[in-house]
């Protein structure tokens, strides 16, 4: 052993500041720190906020003077039937979103999981809506696809001789529902084609010799591998797309079918409503719940953190 | 004698070209919506509209964006401001999100499950609701506007993934090879150069590419925290947009323009972003 | 219990020019355990892998039962695989690995537990019915793996190197049990290893391959003392025959001595090969020598030596029973006494004789 890393070991067990222990968080602290700046500080005062009745002086006819109002914020949110109908279109909008990405996402990995001409071309195609602006994803769609005067899904219907349909305007969930699909699916599909190749090949031949179908095989142990792996889609998955923003700013702007908790909040603060009190307690019950979510989903996803303990 | 087979016992040849090309199929209609949105960028305005092709194909909406009337965000502008931003941040996240990944892969904190859980828990608060304090303290600063508010926070979004990834791929570095390296009183520094980097180079790779996906195509605080002359690419893009929708072929050339840096990135890198992702991303 | 037979199988892998499996011709008879071993890239592995029908032919037949299954699929094949990793079932426990088969084909709940329970029996896996792979050491692994496959009651076994990621001592404790269990059910294996030891112990007869051609199929004693070429000869036994280029006139000359051996006509040059147990050491004898090591086991003293022949310097080991009183740059004089052979330029045995 070196002097130096005596030393260490010498110094670690007298419970100096230098200790092993200060040691491992060292290369820690600068990405901890910086977290807890940046993102924690707006919370901090996100709550600070949250209980007065802050407004932007320039926006209303009626000056008011910010006051402490202490939970007045908090007692609005629970009567305000926007707001419910908000967090119910977010988890329309984020279950569809993801169960259907993580379908399509597994069907197109069983696809691209076995050896065919332009393999790697193919896989090419399929990423690319997902490094797309979701800006640019959201107004191809808007313009291209779904609008009424220029739309191609539109002429397609007139064409097959159907009457013309309003998607964005008659559908708001769906369509937005449609470009986060569009979008998403391949990251979905990355996940479970890492999964499917990460399955030993001998087990599956075993199964083969062992007399199990195609089908048999895929039910009795592939799927319950993927497991981890639809788990881990689904979790990535619905941290990225219950934020969802763009899309519905680009598509519909708001309005009752496709307004989310983010851009409800959104409205309520500097999209509009300069209710910048309220929507700060919005956004921390919002906040709250997301917490207490994850914490219940990851207890069951157990399998996620289940490793091994490094000493 | 044949030439070697290729085909599997009992496999069909059929069954195997009728995947590959159910395979084809469905990439093409997935990515239908692009394509023609490049094939409108070359048409001329009254086509695009129509959605024919009567009057055939140029270059010359792309001529237009590129020289952009004076007073307005020009797209050399914009792209600069991007690509600084985006490698800027990325290079930083990477910066910190080594020794972190480090800290909790290699030689783990006690408390490293807590950790990890606060850095997924930055993520819930929504982008829009800390955007306020966020406004006021920019504008305090004297940042508004600036590449470096845009750098900051960009580097905030993309830390808790850069960390996760990469910390799952330092665990798949061989625990003996540290050991070794450790034994030999190698400094943090020059594990990580010698020994960790190396292995986990690809998933590194695809870790950063990911941060660059993201910070490239973010919209929502560049909106808020942006004018003018320090916009991004996505604020450049919306700018093309006319309330009449009679620009559709230069709005599609304008999204290709803004797209294709980060679409060649994710089509040269794939092969690493999967390799990347299975080797351990998903630990 | 079944007979196979590879009646010319080929596998040429797409892109290559030389088969990996070229022409094989292989009858093994039902009940027989044949072992297939090579050095690495022999192509043993590949044609237990057609015989399971994981890897296609391109050319000739492989029949089971007098069967041609050539274009069936594994699942449909009757056969039953331990592969050198164990390849068990990562999400399934024990009892479950074991029964998995039997669960493909449909068979009852209570048939499976009891058949299940009769091979963990036989096996000693009975407290491990419910554990999963990952909770059980290399050695039960293994033991799970023979479990999945005995309890199928297939036509043929087959076994790929499965011993080979054991510690020494349990493959040679293993190994033993394997060949009674075998002999016991009586059911046609097909064994694949790369270890001659494992090979002459175990098979019933052992079938050197060498670049994807069948070089020899005998009995263990037949290969050990009839080799049909010079690599067949290196490769059976341990420690390897001493093999030595000899110019063929009408006698054999090694380092100087006449060796009494005929059957080469027009003379040209050739291998002597003999073991060192036909090596005797003593105070006089035709050829000198002189000590470089002496290898004391205990039961057994191997000693490698130096002799000049043909104007260059040329090791041989030579067997000897304990005790043994040289020591290391001793001279000594040795004398040829048994099996000798003498393989041609092409590497064919010609001839032998017994000293």
């Amino acid at each position: 052993m070196t002097a130096a890393a005596a030393d260490v070991a010498l110094k670690g067990r007298v419970g100096d500041p230098f200790s092993s222990a200060w040691r491992r968080r060292l290369p820690l602290l600068p990405a901890l720190v910086y977290s807890i700046a940046i993102t924690q500080l707006p919370f901090l005062v996100s709550i600070y906020y949250s209980f007065t009745n802050l407004k932007d002086k320039t926006q209303s006819l009626i000056p008011e003077p910010t006051k402490f109002i202490g939970i007045d914020n908090y007692k609005q949110i629970f009567s305000d039937p926007f707001f419910r109908q908000a967090v119910w279109t977010s988890v329309q909008m984020t279950v569809l979103a993801v169960v259907l990405s993580l379908v399509f996402g597994t069907m197109f990995a069983l696809l691209l999981d076995r050896k065919f001409l332009g393999q790697g071309l193919v896989r090419t195609l399929l990423i690319t809506p997902f490094l797309l602006m979701p800006v640019v994803a959201a107004l191809i769609w808007k313009q291209q696809m779904f609008s009424s005067l220029f739309g191609l899904l539109d002429k397609a219907l007139t064409f097959l001789g159907l009457s013309s349909v309003q998607f964005i305007s008659s559908h708001p969930l769906a369509s937005i529902v449609t470009v986060l699909v569009w979008q998403w699916t391949p990251f979905m599909m990355l996940i479970i084609l890492a999964g499917l190749q990460s399955q030993p090949g001998d087990v599956l031949e075993s199964a083969n010799v062992d007399g199990a179908s195609s089908l048999g095989i895929f039910r009795q142990l592939t799927l319950p591998h993927l497991r981890r792996y639809l788990e881990l889609g689904a979790l990535l998955g619905s941290i990225f797309i219950v934020q969802a923003f763009d899309a519905i700013d680009v598509m519909t702007g708001g309005g009752p079918g496709s307004t989310n908790i983010p851009y409800y909040v959104y409205q309520e603060s500097i999209g509009g409503g300069f209710r910048y009190g309220s929507a700060s307690a919005y956004a921390i019950v919002v906040v709250v719940f997301s917490i207490i979510i994850a914490t219940f989903a990851l207890r069951v996803l157990s399998s996620l953190f289940k490793d091994e303990e490094r000493v | 004698m044949r030439r070697g087979t290729r085909l599997g016992v009992g496999e069909r040849r059929s069954v195997v070209l009728g995947v590959g090309i159910l395979a084809w199929l469905v990439a093409l209609i997935w990515i239908f919506p692009v394509a023609w949105t490049l094939l409108t960028s070359f048409k001329t305005e009254q086509d695009a509209a129509t959605q024919t092709l009567h009057q055939g194909l140029s270059f010359a909406r792309y001529h237009d964006i590129a020289h952009s009337t004076p007073g307005t965000l020009s797209l050399q502008t914009a792209f600069m401001n991007s690509l600084v931003v985006v490698l800027v941040s990325t290079l930083i996240v990477l910066l910190l999100a080594l020794p972190a990944a480090y800290a909790l892969a290699i030689r783990p904190v006690h408390k490293w499950r807590d950790v990890l859980f606060f850095f997924i828990s930055t993520k819930f608060l929504p982008v829009v609701a800390s955007i306020f304090p966020i406004y006021v303290y920019a504008e305090k600063w004297n940042l508004i506007g600036t590449r470096t508010i845009l750098i900051v926070l960009y580097i905030a979004i993309n830390l808790p993934l850069a960390i996760w990834m990469t910390r799952s791929f330092f665990m798949e570095v061989p625990r003996e090879l540290i050991e070794a390296a450790e034994i030999d009183g190698t400094s943090i520094l020059n594990q990580l150069r010698s020994v960790i980097l190396p292995i986990a180079a690809p998933g590194i790779a695809a870790t950063a590419l990911l941060c660059v996906i993201f910070a490239w195509n973010e919209y929502f605080y560049a909106l808020q925290l942006n004018f003018a002359s320090g916009s991004t690419m996505p604020q450049w893009v919306i700018t093309n947009v006319s309330t009449r929708g009679n620009f559709l072929a230069k709005l599609s050339a304008a999204s290709i323009v803004a797209c294709l840096p980060v679409i060649l990135a994710g089509w040269a890198a794939q092969k690493r972003m999967i390799r990347g992702l299975s080797m351990g991303a998903l630990k | 219990m079944a007979s196979v037979q590879y009646d010319d199988a080929t596998r040429l892998y797409p892109g290559t020019t030389r088969p990996a499996v070229n022409k094989l011709e292989l009858t093994i008879d039902d009940g027989e355990l044949l072992v297939l071993v090579g050095p690495s890239g022999s192509g043993k592995s590949t044609a237990l892998r057609m015989l399971a029908g994981l890897e296609p032919l391109d050319d000739g037949r492989i029949l089971i039962g007098g069967k041609d299954v050539s274009r069936i699929a594994p699942r449909g094949r009757d056969i039953a695989m331990v592969f050198q990793n164990y390849a068990l079932y990562p999400n399934l426990d024990v009892a479950q690995n074991m029964g998995f088969a039997l669960k493909q084909q449909g068979v009852a709940k209570e048939e499976r537990a009891r058949r299940v329970q009769e091979v963990a029996q036989l096996l000693d896996l009975e407290p491990y019915l419910d554990r999963k792979p990952r909770n059980l050491s290399g050695g039960q692994r293994q033991r799970v793996a023979m479990g999945r496959a005995i309890v199928r009651h297939p036509q043929v076994y087959l076994m790929d190197e499965p011993l080979s990621n054991l510690d020494a001592k349990l493959r040679v404790q293993t190994r033993a049990e394997l060949v009674e269990l075998q002999r016991r059910l009586a059911v046609t294996t097909v064994y694949v290893t790369h270890d001659q030891v494992e090979a002459m112990t175990m098979g019933h007869r052992v079938a050197v391959l060498r670049d994807g051609d069948l070089q020899q199929v005998d009995p263990p004693s037949k290969l050990y003392h009839e080799p049909a070429n010079l690599f067949v000869a290196g490769f059976i036994g341990s420690p390897a025959m001493n093999l030595l280029p000899v110019s063929v006139d009408h006698s054999v000359k090694l380092a100087g001595a006449d060796i009494r051996i005929g059957g080469l006509d027009g003379g040209g040059r050739g291998t002597l090969g003999f073991r060192p147990e036909t090596v005797i050491i003593g105070a006089d004898g035709p050829i000198a020598a002189r000590i470089r090591l002496v290898e004391d086991l205990g039961s057994e003293v191997f000693v490698h030596l130096v002799i000049e022949h043909e104007g260059e310097e040329r090791r041989l080991v030579a067997k000897v029973d304990p005790p043994f009183s040289g020591k290391v740059d001793d001279n000594v004089r040795l004398t040829l006494r048994g099996t000798v052979h003498l393989f041609d330029a092409a590497e064919a045995r010609r001839a032998t004789v017994t000293l």
